[in-house]
């Protein structure tokens, strides 16, 4: 019975034009998206590779020189683009992808997309997941306002209930279609998409590329079944269609358009994030006072150079101020970042009143390109920067100079250049990042509960009389 | 007119979304002002914390001068090469127009303070402000946001019955057949809810920022008032727009569900989807030149420039257990020679790495230029540049800031480099002569012809669909 109301839902739906127009025209969007997506991904990828690759090698090819210049010029880290940033760009477009590897210095992230891009990035970016978070749920909308509504006004639903076919039953079924309908939509672009991140992967990542498409899309299919639900409750419980598709866009415009920007400004004004002065000296004070403690503790005095520490003890004194600060640089970008993380997590709370806050979190986090994921890279940027100042200054320690005339005229070989490994960082598996998500996925699975109670508590109460 | 005011007041429906408009646009508003405010108490503080280690660098200097304290190799007030660099830098602050708070625009996606040394500018001019990329993504609540994404929505809530709902109460025919042109009819129909939405709309912002510019809490700049009023023609034009697509869309003599389906329709292509397929295009046809390369070619050409000057980088402190080599003898200092290096790195770098900054700077141009044009395909587009260029958080304000920045190290550089070549010391009275940024504002003029661009880029189309509006009204069947 099931089967045959969804299959008539479902052709009745295919017979009507808004189904070809609606679906046609996001079709056409999702494909734009994908191709974009796909060309600007496989470029970037393509850069970064050759320019980390540039670096070691450019790295192995210095001369005999000083290990402290070597250190003072770097490296620079390059964050390998995610494969699902096809689908997802998330957070990238307003954040950089280039650290650089200096010494004595934890560096950010520079070259932030958005920094060159023209006036309508407010706007936002073309993706397959904003069109999916954005539009998927007013195509629901379109599709099924007048579900009950319109079928109460035609006095067809009546005629349907006095059959005695159960009101439970007759929601299901009408889910089933509206899905469907849906579907008809999502499997191609799903499959599109599968193919396209297949092609974008390298090597040996996309089995984890795959893995994490399939657990973005079953979100989607979350997300999109709790407008499903959301949109029959509603049209089942208006008098008429008009009332419903009122309330259903007046819903729609609340949760995609403004409840994101309400939300930042809320988690903004709860846990604010310090300007760039504050933080800086506060790091630099921090650093300052670890720094002196330090000299005082093993030289006996703070000041840099004289009779007490003369150049020979050069490499140690950096390999100490080096050792103190990684701790201090930990604390304070660690605070930094869990302000972030704790604003997020406000926002993907919210997302069972706003579902798309908790679908946001949820298609960056699978992409990969969400915050969580920018954190490990640039803390394995920061530990590999370490392991080259560690490097550099354990070998000023071993060449200290005695003579005490020629500290920096002292020029490594070659070889101590080779005893730095190639940085590598590989995103972390699927796995991670679904139990990283675990919150978001908990909140959507509540929204599709409370929607699906919301429509059986609203289809039940339809009276054939 | 009147009985249409009546007609409407008795209305429920038509203060209900009064009323939920004066509430977004209040809380806009206040927000636009609190924010403006917290960046401009950051901004003061950057320009304290200059001033003050300004002054303790120069009461520093008089000390060792009197012999009261001995100079440092890093902190050494009297060594030009450290003053024009990390020790010593200076901000250049781009301070918050008169109407910033009516819309945030890319006042968090563009750095509004660079720290300015004698370093190359790929160095300092980089995203100076901490933000969690999650809010970037999301953006803000201003009053931009209300009239661009929310008034037209109201002004549908309003008038997507404007005339369906007469001729579905078969009311119209009624109207018509007194002595009443249906233009007449319109035209007191449109300006009942036009006054009843902009009215708000203008009316409080303005009184709002006319008390907070009286209290001292917003910029004055000049000719605010005038841009004030250009301001409220914009925001007049772009509701004229809609106002004219709901009466195009009436005119067709459709129902009043299927006028409401259109406009919907119309309000997701113009300000949802082609705002973004706009900007796509934009940066498909003048894409950016790639950061990665930037990066690269930075590190490769510092790694020459190091070479070069290895022997310089080579030489051992001086003063180590001589502390009198720091000090100034007879006008002049003793510049250490790995400052001195440090010094000529960052000197080729800046002048090797011009050309290709300068890339961007034009690329970026280009793509404005190319949106100014084709921005027109969308309203909203042209409403919401157009209201950011007004409160000064756009991008052309921005690259006037970005170009007073580079003028400004010009400067910097031009004093710092003789002393530094001279190895002439610094005294007291040169910290007089340190140049300084000062903001040199946009021309009124200016800002006021885009404004009149982008009411003009507002009205024609809201003309074509008026005179469409008009050419479908003589052919609606009545009945």
């Amino acid at each position: 019975m099931l089967l045959r109301i969804a299959k008539r839902e479902f052709v009745e739906r295919l017979r009507d034009g808004r189904l070809h127009w609606a679906v046609g025209l996001v079709l056409v969007l999702l494909m734009t998206a994908l191709f974009v997506g796909y060309s600007h991904q496989s470029e970037a990828r393509a850069e970064q590779q050759v320019a980390q690759a540039s670096e070691y090698r450019d790295w192995l090819r210095q001369d005999r020189r000083h290990p402290h210049d070597a250190a003072h010029q770097g490296m620079h880290a390059f964050k390998p683009g995610a494969a699902m940033a096809i689908v997802d760009p998330g957070i990238n477009p307003y954040i950089g992808s280039t650290i650089w590897l200096q010494a004595h210095r934890q560096s950010e992230v520079k070259f932030n997309p958005a920094q060159d891009a023209t006036g309508l990035q407010r706007f936002g970016n073309l993706s397959v997941g904003w069109i999916l978070q954005v539009l998927g749920p007013l195509l629901v909308i379109v599709l099924g306002f007048n579900a009950f509504a319109g079928e109460r006004e035609q006095g067809i639903l009546r005629q349907t209930l006095s059959l005695g076919i159960s009101p439970v039953r007759l929601l299901l079924g009408k889910a089933a279609a509206l899905l469907a309908c849906v579907g008809v939509l999502l499997i191609p672009a799903a499959l599109a998409a599968a193919f396209a991140v297949t092609l974008g992967a390298g090597e040996g990542e996309r089995m984890d590329a795959l893995l994490r498409l399939s657990a973005w899309a079953a979100g989607y299919v979350l997300y999109l079944g709790i407008f499903v639900f959301l949109v029959l409750g509603v049209s089942a419980a208006s008098s008429t269609s008009r009332m419903a598709i009122t309330l259903l866009l007046a819903l729609w415009i609340g949760q995609t358009v403004m409840a994101p920007r309400m939300l930042s400004e809320a988690s903004r004004a709860l846990s604010p994030t310090p300007t760039r002065l504050q933080f800086n000296q506060a790091l630099n004070a921090d650093l300052k006072a670890t720094s002196d403690r330090m000299w005082q503790q093993t030289f006996g005095t703070t000041e840099r150079w004289g009779k007490d520490v003369p150049l020979s003890k050069w490499g140690v004194a950096l390999q100490m101020d080096d050792q103190s600060s990684y701790p201090v640089y930990d604390r304070h970008f660690g605070r930094l970042w869990d302000t972030w993380e704790g604003q997020q997590r406000l926002q993907e709370w919210s997302g069972l009143a706003f579902p798309i806050l908790a679908m946001r979190a949820y298609s960056m986090g699978m992409a990969g390109t969400d915050f969580a994921h920018h954190r490990t890279f640039s803390t394995a940027a920061e530990a590999y920067r370490r392991r080259i100042q560690d490097l550099m200054s354990a070998d000023l320690v071993k060449n200290a100079d005695t003579g005490g005339e020629r500290h920096f005229s002292y020029q490594a070989s070659p070889d101590l250049w080779a005893s730095v490994p190639p940085f590598s960082y590989r995103a972390p598996s699927a796995s991670w990042a679904l139990g990283h998500q675990a919150r978001s996925l908990l909140v959507l699975l509540a929204g599709l509960s409370l929607s699906a109670l919301f429509a059986t508590f609203t289809t039940s109460r339809q009276r054939a009389l | 007119m009147r009985q249409e005011f009546k007609l409407l007041s008795a209305e429920r429906s038509l203060w209900a979304v009064g009323l939920m408009f004066l509430l977004l646009i209040g809380y806009a508003v206040a927000n636009g002002l609190a924010q403006t405010a917290t960046r401009d108490r950051a901004q003061a503080a950057v320009w304290e914390a200059d001033q003050s280690t300004r002054a303790a660098q120069r009461a520093r200097l008089e000390a060792i001068r009197a012999g009261l304290a001995t100079p440092l190799p890093f902190d050494n007030p009297a060594d030009p090469s450290g003053m024009a660099g990390n020790y010593g830098g200076h901000h250049a602050v781009l301070p918050s127009a008169a109407l910033g708070p009516v819309a945030l625009g890319q006042s968090d996606l563009f750095p509004s303070q660079f720290r300015v040394t004698n370093q190359s500018r790929v160095g300092f001019m980089n995203p100076s402000d901490i933000e969690n990329p999650w809010h970037l993504l999301s953006g803000h609540f201003d009053l931009a946001f209300v009239l661009v994404y929310l008034m037209p929505l109201l002004i549908f809530a309003v008038s997507y019955n404007l005339l369906s709902a007469e001729r579905e109460s078969g009311t119209l025919r009624l109207l018509l057949s007194q002595p009443l042109r249906l233009r007449t009819l319109l035209a007191g129909k449109l300006s009942v809810r036009a006054v009843v939405l902009l009215g708000p709309a203008v009316l409080l912002p303005v009184g709002v920022l006319l008390l907070a510019r009286q209290a001292g809490l917003t910029g004055t700049g000049t000719a605010a008032g005038t841009t004030t009023m250009w301001w409220a023609f914009l925001v007049a034009a772009y509701a004229l727009f809609w106002f004219a697509l709901v009466v195009a869309v009436n005119a067709f003599g459709a129902s009043s569900a299927t006028n409401a389906m259109v406009l919907v329709i119309a309000w997701v292509l113009l300000v949802l989807v082609a705002p973004v397929l706009l900007n796509l295009a934009v940066t498909q046809v003048v894409p950016t030149p790639s950061r990665t390369e930037l990066a690269t070619r930075t590190r490769v050409l510092t790694a020459e420039a190091m070479k070069r000057h290895a022997d310089l980088l080579a030489t051992d402190y001086e003063h180590v257990g001589r502390g009198a080599a720091l000090l100034p003898q007879d006008g002049k200092i003793n510049i250490s020679a790995r400052a001195l290096g440090n010094y000529a790195i960052q000197r080729e770098l800046d002048d090797a790495l011009r050309p290709q900054l300068e890339r961007f700077d034009r690329q970026q141009q280009h793509q404005q230029e190319l949106l100014g044009r084709v921005g027109m395909l969308s309203p909203a587009a042209v409403a919401f540049e157009g209201m950011t260029a007004l409160a000064g958080t756009g991008a052309r304000r921005h690259a006037r800031f970005v170009a007073q920045t580079v003028d400004f190290h010009k400067t910097w550089k031009g004093f710092f480099y003789p002393l530094i070549d001279n190895r002439t010391a610094l005294v007291p009275q040169d910290f007089d002569r340190v140049p300084a940024f000062s903001w040199q504002e946009e021309p009124p003029a200016l800002v006021h012809r885009a404004a009149a661009i982008a009411v003009f880029q507002l009205l024609m189309p809201s003309l074509l669909l008026f005179g469409l509006a008009a050419w479908r009204l003589r052919r609606l069947c009545v009945s």
